[in-house]
Parts: C-alpha cells; structure tokens; sequence
C-alpha cells in the first residue's frame, strides 16, 4: 500500500484515580492488560499509530504520572493536546462527576479545538454497573464529545475509541505552528557530543 | 500522607521541582507539596484573570488586552543560557522533550539612552555601531585572545596567568576604555555589579565563553524561552518525578517541619497529620525563621501593544542597562516575550523591568528602563517591591538558580550529578 500522509497529535488522558486510563493505553499500544496494573506506567508518553484509508495517524499519548491523586495535575500535561480521553468507571458514579469537571476544564483552558472523547471503562463489569449508558451518551452529545464504553480488560471499543478520535481530527488543515521555528535543545553541548551525528 | 518519606519537598519553584525530579529518578520516595492550588511559587506563570487578582484590588482585566487564556505572564524574568546549566539538565533529565522552546530574538544593551546589539564575538566587534573605530580594533584584540586562550598552550596565555591576574588589568593591557569594559562585564559576561573587576580573569573568561558558545548554539542571541511561559519549567521537572513515583499535593498547607530531640528535621505536618523524611527541601517561604534577607529586587510586568522600540521588532528581546547608565550601583534588566511564545494574546508583549533596590523609591529606579519601552498599555510593580534574593536574584537568566540545586543535591546525596549517564524510563518508546 502507498503509505499514505502521516499526521502525529498529542493525546492526553484525564478521569479520576484508578478508572483505568493507563491500563486503556496498554491495551491500545501493547495489546496488554494486566489485573494489578501500576498506578503509573513509568513512561514519558507512549507512541501508537492508526491507519485510516488514506492516512496515518500516530498519536503521542501522555500518561497523567498519578499526579491527579490529589487534584495535583499540571496543566503543562494538556498543553497543546490536540485529543484527550476523559475516563469514567461505570461502576462508579462519582468518576463520571469528576470526568464532566475534567471537561469542563479542558474546554476552559486547553486548545480551543481539542477532540475530547468521553470513555465509560469498565463495561464488562456490566453487574455492577452505577451509571447509566444512555445519561452519559445525552450528556457527551451535548457536549460536542465522542463517547464509547470501553473495557481495557476484555478489548471492547479501545482500538474504536481511538480510531473515532483519528477519524474526527482535523488532517487537512496546516498546523497552526507559531510563525518562528521552534528549536531543539537535544545535545547538552555541542562540544560534547557523543557517537556520529 | 501519614507515611515515611525519603525527601518531602515544599514548594513547586523550579530548583525545588528540579530537585524533587532528580530525588525520585535516584529512586527516593519523594513527597512534594505546595501550599498553593498553582504549580511554580514564585516562578509561576499567571493569566491575565489571576494577575489582575494578585496586583490590583479586584479591578477586572480591560477588554482591550484580550482574552485572560491567552497569558502565561511569568512572575520572575530569566531567560535560559543555551549552553548554559539548565539546558544540560533539560536533556540529562529528559524534560526537553515535555516542552517546546524558541531562541529569543535579540540581547541588547543601553549607552546613552540608545539600544544598541550586543557584539560577542571578535568579527561582531568589528561590525558593531557601539564602539568607535579604535576601540572596535582593541575590543577585537580582546575578544580575540579570550577565545583562543587555551589553559594548555602557553603561547595564548600573553604572559598573563588568568587564575591570579585581575580582569580589569587585562582590560587595561588591551587598552579598552570604560564604556567597551561596561558592555563585555555586564552585557557578555552578565555581571550584577563591578565587583567582578578586582577578581582573577578566569571567571570572566568563563562568563564570556558562556555567553559565546550560548550564543553560537542558535544564533542572533544566547538565550531560550520555553513556549507558554516560564511556569512550564516547574511543571516539566515535577511531571519527571511524579513519572518515577514522586506523590504530588497541591493546596496543602504546611503548619511546621517537625525536629527530633537532637534538632534534625524527621518530618512535616500538614492538614494536622505528619509525614515523616529524612530530608527536607524548599523554598525560603516555609522556612520564614531561617532566613535573613539579603537585598530585595523591585520588578514591574508591563504589557505593549508593540515591540520595543529600536529592537527590529524583536518578538523577545533582553536589554541591560548597565549600572553607570542609570548612574547606579546595579544594572536594571529588560526582558521581553510576547503572543509568539504562547504567553500574550495577539499583537501584545510581556515587558519585565527589574533591578536590585538601592534607595526608598524603588519603583522610580526602574524609569530609566520605563524610558525605552514606548507607550505602556498596563503595569504591574511587584506589590510590596521586596524579594527574598536567595530565592530568585536579579539576574535574568538561571544559572544562579542551577548553582544552587547542584548544591542541594550535593547535599543531599553526598555526591555530585552524573551527567554522563542521563536517566531514561524503561518502557519510554523512543
């Protein structure tokens, strides 16, 4: 196939503690999940790439680091974000409160067209389920948000989530990049530069 | 929070976040707590809503300055030495690649109530419209031998032993007059004051080379600037250490670091609840009886609809007038940044005016520099004109701040950083 254009945009994550947002980005990117996951995947942020018909879309995704346990998250995390999952467990009605103040809060202060896509995790716990499909569905049309139920454990609708966010991303547009080149600090110093450039 | 800590940190600054991220990666269990319900203290970002708040009394932002989003207004002015210390610890720690960066666009400094480029190099010398023609020749000279000087080969050393000689006798040798010493000791070699003139060379010769080899990484000026503001730094090196299991608590407040019977610090206790550590680190805030104000620094945000005049439309732009420009005692520092780093809206630049304070009206110090900016649209004076200087000093850049973390650490681990092996997250994909 003739690879077609490759687009990268930074993707966040955002829910409360323990909702399951890492263990949704090991499912995506290694096709893994694990009961006792971490509560941080020890990462800067992880590469994954969709392939639509006639592009590719590879996302950056950042791991929020725990640092939401006690409303600590730095807002330099969704800075420039182009895409965020807002996370809810559906077993848990006070995540969903949390999720909607997540929102709330990227819609204030991220990029004015940020793709938010709202995930209810943890759909295969459908038994002790405490948040109704249908409300949370009303409450992502009306705000302008992709919505799914996701189980990072049993891989329903995580390739989909994140292939609904590829397909929604604007890719025909040019990147509004400030007008001035942004430099690349990357070698400590020139004179000590290491191995062949 | 009732758990046993490695390090507990207070304060979200830059050095104690940079300390905070260098802890967990060592694997300490860091806890780093904030008062504030904001990363970054005093070296904090504001917007344009939460400036109005901190410098007026409840006045609301005017329509014509735009939306509050868009500013990221930096509390503290410093700009970054390209191959200077904090660059290094951008890559060693891998925090670059959580920010993005621009060159500034310009370093200039004031003579005679004219703004006037910054020459560093010997070719530079020779172009500039600062010196007269003889001069230019001597500065030449002078920029010529601190560059090749080489402590290795005796035949660039001129006779002179830079480790004893003082710098202003090299000056003299090379027969530079006080307006061509006033440029390279304040606005190359970024001196404060002229103390450093009875001090061996070799420091100076240091501070040149810094600024020369800052100045040769990117061009047109020596410096860096992180897109949305300075406030991003804190927050890149506190994302590091919540990555290696560094446990973050903003709007704590802090009621006392507890000691033991025999004086050492063993905790902290906030909220009514104490976390004990080994270690405490913070910033002179928390420590309010431990420590003595050594000079205070008056600063005032100011906000133009247009670039410095005389500055070729420098979108970022430092000036330092120096010392006997003002006829002072200490140099006043210009910085500027505007809407193409991310931190004004459209069409607007972020102005810093500062200088340590000398006499009871610190505010009227900073007019000669008020002088050079055109028609201000709004001003900020720092609202009670005082800093503690240990926190952050009048310089505009970080290396002071760097010299301070490398002793923390020093402090703290016993040795020194190893630069040679950067750490690097397992599982990082690239």
């Amino acid at each position: 196939m003739a690879a077609g254009k490759v687009f990268q945009f930074k993707l966040v994550l955002l829910g409360e503690a323990a909702v399951g947002k890492s263990s949704l980005v090991l499912r995506f990117v290694k096709g893994q999940f694990q009961e006792f996951q971490e509560s941080t995947i020890g990462a800067a942020f992880l590469t994954q790439s969709v392939c639509l018909d006639d592009v590719t879309v590879k996302f950056e995704i950042w791991d929020t680091a725990g640092q939401e346990r006690y409303n600590s998250l730095a807002p330099m995390y969704y800075r420039g974000a182009q895409a965020a999952i807002v996370v809810y467990d559906i077993t848990n009605a006070d995540t969903l409160a949390r999720a909607k103040a997540w929102v709330k809060e990227l819609q204030r202060q991220a990029s004015p067209n940020i793709v938010i896509a709202l995930a209810g995790n943890k759909c295969d716990l459908a038994s002790k389920r405490a948040v109704d499909d249908e409300e949370a569905a009303q409450y992502a049309e009306d705000n302008g948000l992709l919505f799914l139920e996701t189980s990072a454990k049993g891989a329903i609708n995580v390739n989909e989530i994140f292939i609904a966010i590829a397909k929604k991303l604007p890719k025909n547009t040019v990147e509004t990049r400030p007008a001035k080149p942004v430099v690349q600090i990357d070698e400590p110093s020139s004179s000590k530069k290491k191995g062949c450039c | 929070m009732d758990d046993k800590y490695d390090c507990i940190v207070l304060g979200t600054g830059l050095k104690e976040c940079i300390i905070s991220g260098l802890m967990s990666v060592e694997r300490k269990k860091v806890l780093h707590m904030d008062r504030n319900d904001f990363y970054g203290g005093e070296s904090a970002s504001l917007t344009l809503d939460q400036l109005f708040q901190r410098f007026t009394d409840g006045q609301k932002p005017p329509e014509s300055l735009g939306s509050s989003r868009d500013y990221q207004i930096d509390l503290i002015p410093k700009f970054i030495m390209a191959n200077g210390a904090l660059v290094n610890m951008l890559v060693f720690t891998g925090v670059n690649r959580y920010l993005e960066f621009k060159k500034v666009d310009g370093s200039f400094v004031m003579r005679g109530g004219k703004v006037y480029k910054v020459p560093a190099t010997d070719v530079e010398a020779l172009k500039s419209s600062l010196m007269g023609f003889f001069q230019k020749r001597k500065c030449k000279n002078f920029f010529a031998f601190a560059q090749n000087y080489d402590d290795a080969d005796p035949s660039t050393h001129k006779g002179f032993n830079i480790d004893e000689t003082p710098i202003k006798d090299i000056f003299e040798y090379y027969g530079l007059d006080d307006n061509t010493v006033e440029f390279i000791g304040h606005a190359v070699a970024l001196n404060k004051d002229d103390s450093y003139l009875t001090r061996p060379a070799r420091e100076t010769f240091d501070r040149m080379k810094l600024y020369a080899d800052s100045l040769a990484r990117y061009g047109s000026s020596p410096y860096l600037y992180p897109l949305y503001g300075l406030g991003e730094l804190p927050q890149g090196f506190a994302r590091l250490s919540a990555i290696y299991g560094g446990t973050y608590m903003l709007q704590k407040p802090i009621e006392e670091v507890v000691y033991n019977d025999e004086g050492r610090v063993c905790g902290v206790k906030s909220e009514g609840e104490v976390a004990a550590c080994d270690f405490v680190v913070g910033d002179p805030s928390y420590f309010p009886d431990k420590v003595r104000q050594t000079g205070s620094v008056v600063r005032c945000i100011c906000i133009l609809n247009h670039p410095i005049p005389s500055t070729d439309n420098a979108e970022s732009c430092q000036i330092i007038v120096p010392q006997r420009q003002a006829g002072r005692n200490s140099d006043i520092y210009i910085s500027c940044v505007s809407y193409a780093h991310n931190v004004a809206a459209p069409g607007k630049w972020i102005v810093l005016v500062s200088t340590t304070v000398e006499t009871d009206n610190p505010l009227k110090e900073l007019e000669p520099g008020f002088a050079l900016l055109g028609e201000i649209e709004a001003r900020f004076p720092s609202k009670d004109g005082v800093f503690i200087t240990t926190s952050y000093d009048a310089t505009t850049h970080f290396e002071t701040s760097c010299d301070d973390v490398f002793k923390v650490y020093r402090a703290i681990t016993g040795h020194d950083i190893d630069f040679d092996n950067p750490p690097r997250p397992d599982q990082d994909d690239e």
